[in-house]
């Protein structure tokens, strides 16, 4: 399989990101001329269109490349920690927790919005505890004195998963229809709740995050040889996996709080960049995030603007193009094996 | 050198090891040999730190092992365990290349050192290729040279151990004679080599000392003279066996 140079590959997406980024800006429901771009950055008396760029179009931008940048970098850091390329951060519950989380506020807060602190709805908070306290149920029922079992791990995680959905299952069977409606537009997973509260939240754990993850690279690459292999090579191997695991629940956390559940970026951006660039984790995940930053937004930008003025969901549009990518990228390997 | 001072393991309540000492000096090839669940692999856990022992201790070059930084640990020691299970499509190099983690002795040197460990086990020609899509023999010697390149050269935390857990497995006759080549000559650079084979021909060919385990006891430890004997040999696999010598090498010879 030929590979690609891992740097002139980030540097392709880089370009590609900051295209996605000027492509989502300037479409939408209305049409903003391109010379309106400097409107970004106009302060005073705005006209109409320097207000659609700033309070709705540059948010929404931001806040997808952003989710898409934190899934992905963290999707791959569990692939690298469950040493499986099919692994997916909403593996150690996160993502389900935060469905039941979310329920859970429309349910008992009923269709008004009841302010979560720091200017951002009860909704996003509700999700973000949910998700940590499921992963931390997880990782606790996984970790005993000999330290962390992965393996124990991935299946107290299928347990996690499948008790919040009976949870989430029992909101939505007690719900009225608007409670109804909106707990499964959450669980659709959509940006079109971005703000600039938002997208501080989003940023406050995304940057560093991405910043910090691709340090552990090298450390996750020895992790791929086994765990007591890493251990001969000088890595402290429960340590990583904690500081690891507490990353990604962070940054999975808040992304599902921000978006709700927007399938499959955090499963394919790492896969497909594996297969550009190969393995090295020092380069897949700064790499994924970059990639999985252009992609989300170019899918958002896709659901809100193939039907606009209506909006679809944008993990509907991630899953409907994320699942039959996936099926040809499973065929690929297995006519590898095969042939 | 690493030394076992009366280690004994029992996992709940069933007695694995009972006390073995062992002394693995610098240049000197030590083979423990054995019939299964012996506790072969156990006593390698212990001797590499994997497992803690219920009672006894190890100390590497006059330290406890479990006061070592696992860092300058790795500069020193190299383990190679049975089997790997790496899904993720790593080139033979960069496979290679993860021996040099514990170090910092930058690229250029790590590249040399690569290049040669790769050559040591005849691997040279796997360079970038897929560890996925290798045999089971290609994979193997592609860890050796892994956990060859990680303890390359003489570092000053102190002398080198090299711990091998059935490195010849999945190997065709050529490859087990180069890789106890490799080995041997590894270990005339001052390494102690320690390594868990089956094959008795092979050890006895590959070790200057042989260690019987039986029951979780050491039968006999020794030259491969002193210890394979039809006596040892009927008491500890139970089969009748005929010592012959080696026409070339004249090391012990066992024809069952």
């Amino acid at each position: 399989m030929h590979r690609y140079s891992p740097v002139k590959f980030i540097s392709l997406a880089c370009i590609t990101l900051v295209v996605s980024l000027l492509f989502g800006l300037f479409s939408g429901a209305s049409d903003i001329p391109s010379s309106k771009i400097f409107g970004l950055f106009a302060f005073g008396h705005l006209d109409m269109d320097h207000r659609i760029l700033q309070m709705i179009r540059l948010p929404r931008v931001l806040l997808a490349a952003l989710a898409g940048a934190c899934l992905a970098s963290c999707g791959a850091v569990m692939q690298g920690l469950f040493r499986n390329p099919l692994a997916d951060p909403s593996l150690i519950g996160v993502s389900s927790g935060a469905s039941v989380g979310a329920s859970s506020v429309i349910f008992f807060g009923g269709a008004s919005l009841i302010g979560g602190g720091f200017g951002l709805p009860a909704i996003v908070m509700g999700a973000f505890v949910g998700g940590l306290l499921a992963t931390s149920v997880v990782y606790r029922l996984a970790t005993s004195v000999s330290g962390t079992s992965v393996a124990t791990m991935l299946l107290a995680g299928i347990a996690i998963t499948a008790l919040s959905g009976a949870v989430t299952s029992l909101f939505s069977f007690f719900a009225d229809n608007e409670m109804l409606r909106r707990i499964s537009l959450w669980q659709m997973g959509n940006l079109d709740g971005a703000d600039w509260p938002r997208v501080a939240a989003m940023a406050l754990v995304a940057i560093p995050l991405i910043l910090v993850l691709p340090r552990d690279g090298q450390a996750l690459n020895a992790m791929a040889l086994g765990e007591s292999e890493a251990r001969h090579l000088g890595i402290s191997v429960e340590k990583l996996k904690r500081r690891l695991i507490l990353l990604t629940a962070l940054g999975v956390g808040v992304a599902v709080a921000v978006s709700g559940i927007v399938a499959f970026v955090g499963l394919i951006v790492p896969h497909l960049v594996r297969l550009l660039i190969g393995p090295d984790h020092r380069y897949l995940i700064p790499g994924s995030a970059i990639l999985g930053a252009a992609l989300l937004l170019l899918a958002d930008t896709l659901a809100r603007t193939i039907m606009s003025p209506a909006e679809l969901p944008t993990g509907v549009i991630t899953a409907l193009l994320g699942a039959p990518f996936f099926v040809v990228l499973l065929l690929q390997q297995r006519q590898k094996i095969v042939g | 050198m690493l030394e076992a001072q009366h280690l004994c393991l029992s996992i709940s309540g069933f007695s694995l090891l009972q006390d073995i000492n062992l002394q693995l000096k610098p240049g000197v090839v030590t083979a423990i040999v054995g019939p299964n669940g012996a506790g072969k692999t156990s006593l390698l856990r212990l001797l590499c730190g994997e497992a803690k022992p219920s009672s006894g201790e190890v100390i590497f070059n006059g330290i406890p092992l479990n006061q070592w930084r696992p860092k300058q640990l790795a500069r020193i020691l190299g383990v190679l365990p049975q089997g790997s299970p790496l899904n993720f499509p790593f080139t033979a190099r960069e496979v290679v290349m993860m021996g040099r983690i514990p170090h910092s002795s930058g690229l250029e040197k790590d590249t040399e050192i690569v290049d040669a460990a790769l050559e040591s086990v005849g691997g040279s020609y796997l360079d970038k290729r897929p560890y996925t899509q290798m045999s089971g023999g290609e994979k193997q010697r592609v860890q050796l040279a892994r956990v060859l390149a990680q303890i390359w050269e003489a570092d000053d935390s102190g002398d080198r151990v090299l711990i091998l857990d059935e490195p010849t497995s999945a190997f065709d006759l050529a490859h087990q004679q180069l890789t106890l080549n490799v080995v041997k000559n590894f270990s005339q650079q001052g390494v102690s080599v320690v390594i868990v084979i089956h094959d008795l021909n092979l050890a006895a060919a590959c070790a200057d000392q042989l260690v019987m385990i039986d029951c979780g006891k050491i039968a006999a430890q020794g030259a491969p003279e002193t210890v394979l004997t039809t006596a040892l040999i009927e008491k500890v696999f139970n089969v009748s066996a005929s010592i012959g010598v080696h026409p070339k090498t004249g090391s012990p010879l066992v024809i069952v």
